[in-house]
């Protein structure tokens, strides 16, 4: 028999026979908070049921439960509304109870349109089914394991820093708090742990953070249990982060120890963890049988908690709601959203790609209207710099400058990373900046990419502007599911509704004369071009650094995109084209001027031959140029996600032969794409690209990759 | 058994047309008497004698408190009235039929809901400000455009800042808003937008409902009635911001401050509530109790704009009403046979 099932008539028969387990009488709540508390844990206990007849019928697609965890609704009701809440996907209750603060909701219908994948379901369009809903200030969540709680800690971060700096997108109060709910066994993530650790590293030194953890400790994940005791163990005596504990089973004890939790978190501003012990009911998902890898009897046991049955008995013996008045709203509850799934698997779903699609691309935002900061402005902050603006500078100058006015011009902008505040950037890209702007606009981070992004998404959540940095592209690769996973996706799960615009900023690519090797070259980009919606650029000199970083800027702010903007390590310094010849520093471009999203850069105009190339393969390539004489125009690329193509095509429309300049790898790099484009648009070209090795360190630093001579023969063989 | 939510009507239902309504249908002679002894004892004119007046007469039974306590009695009446194999699964109602909510849901005694309406309409009557009128946003065909009454909501946001002018929303009520304001506010709309059909339509006799105009109509509630006049209901409550309270878990003081308090100066989201009632219980029925067949037409739009089964318009709403009923008007005899007790 169906374990949901026998779950069922034994919550049926308990409490219809009055076979309750003995409790004490509950204090703490009202009569009707109590009740109300109940009704949620009930809705959300038979949505689970009613989620696994849906998908028995072929009309539901979604049966991870939350049975065994209601005692959430509980610390819901101990919260605000107004509380950001990034929850673990076994959270219906706290949503149903959250649901119930905030006239007008319709949440039973809402959470059958998400089991039904509904076109209609307000919070993912029929995309996904999650947990979330704008009204109620519970932002979606994926299910990647623990991923969620970096941008809790940044979303507590922003709340507070708020306070010192309101942006003008500031979403919630200044008193809220941010919750986040995961499980046990999430709790060991990598990516949790690095969370609980950031918590400790801001709370530790006395920096604000309102951040309620709340770990759902039912003791096993999927078929892997949790040793006994190891949440206390490990939770309850951390630096930093005040742990309390709470039977999740008993709702006047949880609503009471969250009330303190969250008391402490919003008085204090300091971080909390609460561990909620709950159980696990009918296995992890529909399709998993826990029978199959746990005794009979350990299962039973966990059933014989049934945190509904606990409640009808908390309630019978407070003097609250006799057992038969509960049984009622639970036939009652079970009729009526019966009634409604029939209706709702009536409603529309997503039919094609473009549908889908459509909220890939997050709606543009209104900002308010700024013509910049004034000259007086710019030279309090510039200095004696102003007249340095005049002459030509290197790259990393220029995008110094850039970041300058951006944060001069954006109060709401905030840079976030290893030793970018006081050192001022390895490659002094940020300096001056905390000295200019002061520490809570310029953030010393600790040594954890998950933490920046996290940070980021979690400011940007709350109206900042962010602009993360990672010191080395080799160091995104551990964190980027900050961006694939999270960032990116919850404009698509939200429809649109929640967004995180942000600029990272994130120095890579090869070419460093005998630097670093690998780790500080690394020339592979594919896990930042097959991202949806995310836009990345990658500048090849200084003036066209400040353009494009200026329109990654407003990219964000207007259109509230997720930007990365990569920036090739090797042109930071670069002066000479030919040597000496001071080509490759620019002045600085006025204040206000762009290069836009999409926009391609092209030298000459020749047409024996065109090299299509992007950041220092441009740079070779334009070396390369001089050599070869006026029937060469060289394209430089710019934007390497969404590619410009159709730009990049009608430029060498005109020419004889093409010969493509990659520096990233052959698989999985640039020229892949471009290759294709060009073939489907009927042009042949011959591609240079990097070799499928990692960068070595020492005088073989370029043997992978292009060089100005490896260019420069490709193209005479070419124009034989 | 077949499932219902019931509606109670707000004010305007009880007309020419329905004098007459109490002594044909309501079906508890000792609960009339006590509205009458009730209204006699303070001197005014019994429920049982407006009703069986021979002549409408504006000037009286349009008063606020003689058309709330015939408009509560026959809706209270018409409640009591449901066949018993119909479940009634919440209540919810327009405006003032939120005080004959209270009393068919069981948040009231019928005595106390019947003194919470007619005094809400005294007071309404003697200090209300203000006035309403009648927009409608959408077509004949009863098609729902989002941008049509966006654009009209814009309008009158941008008429109520204006200096010297008072104008809001009153009531969300289907495929109509009902506006408030003072004379200016109410003048400049009717200046701004396209007459049609007699629209803008001045609702006579009424105050501006549901806007900041009636606040101190809403204080004098607040130091009237007692939260202890309310209690726990029986069934689902679903009120005009689309809030349900529910059976044994409504805060009853919150209950109460939203009665006298928000209910009274904030807009009143009937669509909101229907929708909600759909969605939230999905009905077999909606039942409009009397008096009058008026508000048919906007829980029939609400629905509509909800999408609900499907409909998009009036004629998708009039095949489905044709072929099964999904909407009935007590107020219609054709339709109260359907439901109503044996006599």
């Amino acid at each position: 028999m169906d374990r949901a099932a026998i779950v069922e008539a034994n919550f049926r028969r308990r409490v219809g026979e009055g076979d309750l387990p003995s409790v004490s009488p509950g204090s703490g709540l009202t009569p009707e908070e109590a009740v109300s508390i109940f009704r949620a844990q009930v809705l959300s206990r038979v949505l689970d049921l009613e989620s696994r007849a849906m998908q028995a019928a072929g009309e539901g697609f979604y049966t991870i439960g939350s049975s065994g965890h209601e005692g959430m609704a509980a610390v819901a009701h101990a919260l605000r509304c107004t509380d950001p809440a990034f929850l673990h996907y076994r959270d219906a209750a706290f949503q149903i109870a959250r649901a119930g603060q905030v006239p007008g909701q319709s949440i039973a219908w809402d959470l059958l349109l998400s089991f039904a994948c509904s076109s209609e379901d307000p919070i993912s369009g029929g995309r996904h089914k999650v947990l979330g809903s704008k009204a109620l200030n519970i932002p979606p969540q994926t299910s990647t394991v623990a991923s969620h709680l970096p941008k809790a800690v940044g979303a507590a971060y922003g709340i507070a820093a708020a306070r010192r700096q309101a942006p003008e997108h500031e979403t919630w109060p200044r008193d809220a708090i941010a919750v986040c709910s995961f499980g046990d066994a999430s709790a060991n993530h990598s990516t949790a742990q690095g969370a609980f650790n950031t918590a400790q590293w801001v709370s530790f030194q006395s920096i604000p953070l309102p951040l309620l953890f709340i770990c759902e400790d039912n003791g096993i994940g999927i078929s892997t249990k949790t040793p006994k005791n190891w949440i206390t163990a490990t939770f309850s005596a951390r630096p930093g982060l005040k742990y309390f504990a709470c039977d999740g089973r008993n709702i006047y004890e949880t609503h009471a120890v969250s009330h303190a939790a969250a008391h402490y978190v919003r008085r204090y501003r300091k971080p909390a963890f609460l561990h909620l012990r709950t159980v696990r009911l009918y296995g992890h998902a529909g399709a998993d049988v826990a029978t199959a890898y746990l005794p009979t009897a350990e299962i039973e046991a966990d059933e014989e908690q049934d945190p509904l049955i606990v409640s009808a008995a908390l309630l019978d013996a407070s003097g609250v709601l006799p057992r038969a008045a509960a049984m009622e709203i639970y036939d009652q509850t079970r009729a009526r959203v019966s009634r409604a799934a029939a209706e709702v698997i009536t409603r529309p779903r997503l039919k094609n790609a473009q549908e889908v699609m459509a909220s890939l691309i997050p709606p543009p935002r209104r900002d308010m209207p700024f013509n910049g900061a004034t000259p007086a402005q710019r030279a309090a902050v510039f200095g004696e710099e102003l007249k340095m603006q005049k002459e030509p500078q290197p790259m990393s100058r220029l995008i110094n400058w850039a970041l300058h006015d951006l944060m001069l011009d954006y109060h709401e902008i905030m840079l976030m990373g290893e030793d970018v505040g006081r050192k001022g950037g390895v490659y002094g890209i940020t300096q001056k900046l905390a000295k200019r702007f002061g520490p809570d606009r310029i953030i010393d981070t600790l040594l954890d990419e998950q933490s920046i992004l996290g940070f980021g998404i979690g400011l940007a959540h709350n109206g900042f502007l962010p602009i993360p940095e990672i010191q080395f592209l080799a160091y995104l690769h551990n964190a980027e599911d900050q961006l694939r996973g999270e960032a990116a996706t919850l404009p698509f799960f939200s429809r649109g509704q929640y967004t995180n615009p942000m600029v990272v900023r994130i120095a890579g690519l090869g070419y460093q004369k005998g630097f670093g090797g690998h780790f500080h070259n690394d020339n592979s980009v594919a896990v930042l071009r097959d991202i949806p919606g995310l836009i990345l650029a990658c500048p090849s000199n200084g003036a066209d650094a400040v353009g494009m970083l200026r329109e990654c800027v407003r990219l964000a702010r207007e259109e509230q995109r997720l930007v990365v903007f990569l920036e090739p390590i090797a042109l930071y310094p670069m002066r000479d084209l030919a040597p000496g010849d001071r080509v490759w520093m620019q002045t600085y471009p006025a204040p206000g001027t762009r290069i836009s999203f999409g926009e391609i850069g092209q030298s000459g105009d020749g047409t024996d031959l065109a090299i299509i190339s992007f950041a220092s393969g441009f740079y070779l390539s334009r070396q390369a140029q001089a050599d070869l004489g006026a029937g060469i125009r060289v394209i430089d690329l710019r934007w390497l996600n969404p590619l410009p193509l159709e730009a990049m095509i009608e430029a060498v429309r005109p020419c004889q032969r093409i010969l493509v300049v990659d520096e990233t790898r052959r698989t999985g790099g640039i020229s892949e794409t471009v290759m294709t484009a060009l073939a489907e648009a009927g042009q042949h070209a011959t591609r240079l690209a990097a070799e499928d090795s990692f960068i070595a360190t020492g005088p073989a630093y370029g043997a992978t990759m292009p060089s100005w001579k490896s260019i420069l023969t490709a193209a005479r063989r070419l124009l034989v | 058994m077949t499932t219902a939510i019931l509606i109670c009507p707000g004010r305007g239902t009880y007309n020419q047309g329905e004098l007459g309504t109490l002594a044909r249908t309501f079906p508890d002679p000792a609960l009339l008497d006590a509205f009458d002894a009730a209204r006699a004892a303070k001197g005014e004119d019994t429920l049982s004698d407006l009703d069986s007046a021979a002549h409408f007469c504006a000037a009286k039974h349009a008063r606020g408190d003689n058309a709330s306590g015939l408009i509560f009695a026959a809706g209270y009446g018409d409640a009591q009235s449901i066949a018993d194999d119909i479940e009634i699964v919440a209540v919810t109602g327009n405006s003032m039929g939120w005080y004959t909510t209270l009393a068919c849901g069981g948040a009231v005694r019928a005595e106390d809901g019947f003194d919470i309406a007619t005094t809400m309409g005294r007071k309404m009557h003697d200090d209300g400000a203000g006035g309403q009128i009648l927009y409608p946003h959408m077509s004949k065909t009863w098609e729902p455009d989002a941008q049509v009454k966006a654009d009209l909501l814009a309008l009158v946001d941008e008429i109520g800042a204006r200096a010297g002018c008072r104008l809001s929303l009153s009531i969300d009520l289907g495929g109509t808003l009902v506006l408030a304001g003072d004379d200016t506010g109410l003048a400049a709309f009717a200046a701004a937008v396209p007459q049609k059909d007699g629209f803008p339509m001045r609702l006579p006799g009424h105050a501006g409902f549901h806007s900041p105009l009636v606040t101190p109509v809403s204080e004098e509630a607040l130091g009237h009635f007692s939260p202890a006049l309310l209690r726990q209901p029986r069934l689902p409550l679903i009120d005009g911001s689309g809030q349900i309270w529910w059976p044994h878990a409504a805060d009853l003081n919150a209950l109460w401050q939203y009665t006298f308090g928000d209910q009274v100066t904030q807009p009143y989201d009937f669509t909101r509530a229907i929708t909600v009632a759909a969605r939230e219980f999905a009905p077999d029925l909606f039942i409009i109790t009397g008096p009058g067949t008026t508000l048919g037409s906007s829980v029939a739009q609400s629905l509509i704009a909800a999408n609900w089964r499907g409909m998009a318009c009036k004629s998708d709403f009039q095949k489905r009403q044709a072929e099964h009923p999904l909407l009935i008007a007590m107020g219609r005899d054709d339709q109260r046979r359907y439901i109503a007790k044996e006599q």
